[in-house]
């Protein structure tokens, strides 16, 4: 293995933050800082199972014939997992709303440009 | 404290079912006025009849408290910490979140009745909006696990942004949108400050991660903690308006309803104190962290009060006025003593209630004239007096005058300060207090006092009676915590005491 999985996931987590941070600061077109901003979202959720991560770690689920150590010793942390699921459905629904406020602006303006439709307000 | 309390939950479940329901009967009008004035006059009625208690959710208590688990599992789990960590999303009732949570029902209650009756055909949604948004703040206040918290902040930050799609206010739209384009980088950067606390600590409960840091379970001082402090120093900033978000904020305000502005900002300002406690619990051995409030806190009240003075219409002058007077809240916190976070505290509660009756007082001469630019306005004194009488009262309530309940929290901000041995934030706050009332004044003076003039059209219709009766209602409370303030301080000091 050229590079541990859980450094190489922080790393992507944070490239993908600074990505997303750099585009929703300097692209005017709001689909794109919509893009932007979920790869900030998706950056954080990275970085939350990154934390759950363990080197040759097991399913956190109880299997048939598997004894109380052997779980306890190899199951990976299943929190972050959790913490996810929870963050992605929010992720989800703050975009919808998002690109459905885009929708409307964009038949008002005709245009998909931030600075002519949220420049003045 | 008993452990047991069903009448906890409940404070969170009515109004978010009852929310779900009424959304899908927003086009029957009866029925959603039925149900509304129930769950309305639920929400301040459930905290007030609830005993002080914890909330197990799936009934999974710590295994120190819960025998009947912990006999038979090993040792390495028993005879550690994670005997006594909270393996189940904890909620905690206390005397302040009592307090907190029943002001925050009586300002919904008010909202939603005079939506329901200023209205000829009420509208679900709205009732939805305000219910899933009072449902979010109270889970807020009442979480003692900080993932939660983050869940139910999402939720109240969509449900904000829905008060202000309703409102049909000229660019509501736009301002909804950059709202949501700052929360969108705001919220995952607390996300990543409670990832970081996860991975230094392995626990999302706040008793936990407390335990863990005093403990030495983990070191204090490692620089991932101080990177978690920041990133949700951060988060707080957006969700309680405070600098450099205080701009879009006041223009959210602005943008709703007179009813839901008062909600949504008793919504900054209870989310304001969520956040601040857990920062305060959590990080309260950085010394830098209370210095970082206490100064973003007075360019709060300074930023705020001065933007205030600028403003041409009148709702974005309350609007900056409420970010002003987050401040205050935030001084006591930054004061970091048991006397100055009680009177934060106790300014959160006179806020919201002050500030909510501002917006619902202003809102009776949008309800008259569809005007909010203070220069086409005049001579309302004569159409509304009765509700004119109210606002000059809440705005001398809000400028810290006696015997209204600002001026107590006002009052034990500044003996807070000197005791504390800052006397220049004791005299930053007196002299902003005088800019608000110089403000408010102006604003007074140019709608009610000045001639009206010429072009202005009042509408025939008169102010429904409960919006009075609620400006009525919300100046009794800001009279009772001035006349008796220790009714507030006695609840609040508890909490107070458990985080100085």
């Amino acid at each position: 293995m050229i590079m541990d999985t859980q450094l190489a996931s922080l790393l992507t987590a944070g490239a993908l933050i600074v990505i997303g941070i750099f585009g929703t600061l300097f692209l005017d077109n709001l689909i794109k800082k919509v893009i932007s901003l979920a790869f900030i979202g998706d950056g954080a959720n990275l970085f939350l199972i990154a934390m759950g991560y363990k080197a040759g770690g097991i399913v956190y689920i109880f299997l048939p014939g598997m004894s109380m150590s052997e779980f306890s010793q190899n199951a990976a942390y299943p929190l972050p997992f959790a913490l996810v699921l929870t963050s992605i459905v929010i992720g989800a629904s703050t975009m919808a709303v998002m690109l459905g406020l885009i929708i409307v602006l964009n038949k008002k303006y005709g245009s998909l440009s931030a600075s002519k439709i949220l420049g003045d307000n | 404290m008993s452990t047991e309390n069903l009448l906890i939950p409940l404070m969170i479940i009515i109004p978010i079912t009852c929310a779900l329901f009424l959304n899908l009967l927003h086009e029957k009008s009866r029925v959603v006025k039925i149900i509304s004035v129930i769950v309305a006059l639920l929400l301040p009625t459930i905290p007030l009849l609830a005993n002080y208690g914890i909330q197990y959710f799936g009934g999974y208590a710590p295994l120190a408290q819960n025998p009947t688990i912990a006999t038979g599992l090993p040792t390495f789990i028993t005879g550690t910490a994670l005997n006594i960590f909270h393996p189940a999303i904890t909620y905690v009732f206390g005397s302040a979140q009592k307090l907190m949570i029943t002001i925050l029902g009586f300002v919904a209650l008010f909202a939603i009745f005079i939506s329901l009756y200023e209205v000829k055909k009420p509208s679900g949604v709205y009732i939805y909006l305000i219910l899933m948004g009072v449902a979010s703040v109270m889970a807020m206040l009442l979480s003692d696990d900080i993932f939660n918290l983050y869940v139910f902040f999402e939720i109240a930050a969509l449900t904000q942004v829905g008060i202000v799609l309703v409102s049909k206010v000229k660019n509501n739209y736009e301002t909804a949108l950059k709202y949501l384009i700052v929360g969108s980088i705001a919220s995952p950067m607390l996300l990543l400050g409670i990832a970081l606390l996860l991975g230094v600590t392995g626990n999302v409960n706040i008793t936990d991660i407390v335990y863990s840091i005093k403990t030495g379970l983990v070191d204090p001082h490692s620089p991932v903690l101080l990177m978690a402090c920041s990133l949700i120093v951060f988060g707080w900033l957006y969700a309680a308006g405070l600098p450099p978000f205080h701009t879009i904020k006041s223009a959210m305000y602005s943008k709703a309803l007179p009813t839901g502005a008062a909600v949504l900002q008793a919504f900054s300002v209870f989310t304001f104190v969520a956040l601040g406690v857990i920062i305060i619990r959590i990080f309260s051995y950085l010394h830098f962290a209370e210095i970082f409030i206490l100064g973003i806190s007075l360019i709060a009240m300074v930023l705020g009060i001065t933007m205030a003075i600028t403003q041409t219409d009148f709702k974005r002058l309350i609007a900056f006025l409420a970010v002003g007077e987050l401040g205050y809240i935030g001084v006591g916190f930054g004061l970091g003593t048991v006397f100055g976070i009680t009177a934060g505290l106790f300014q959160a509660v006179n806020e919201a209630v002050i500030t909510a009756l501002l917006f619902i007082g202003f809102g009776t001469i949008m309800y008259k004239t569809k005007e909010t630019e203070l220069k086409k306005l005049g001579g309302m004194l004569v159409e509304t007096p009765k509700s004119a009488l109210l606002v000059l009262l809440a705005g001398l309530a809000m400028a810290g005058v006696p015997p209204f309940n600002a001026f107590q929290s006002k009052l034990m901000l500044v003996q807070s300060s000197l005791n504390s041995g800052l006397p220049e934030v004791a005299i930053i706050m007196v002299l902003l207090s005088i800019v608000t009332f110089m403000t408010f004044m102006r604003a007074f003076h140019t709608i009610y006092l000045r001639p009206k003039p010429a072009d202005l059209v009042i509408e025939n219709e008169n102010i429904p009676k409960v919006t009075i009766v609620a400006m009525v209602c919300l100046l009794i409370i800001c009279l009772v915590f001035g006349l008796y303030p220790q009714l507030a301080t006695n609840y609040l000091q508890g909490l107070a005491m458990g985080i100085a």
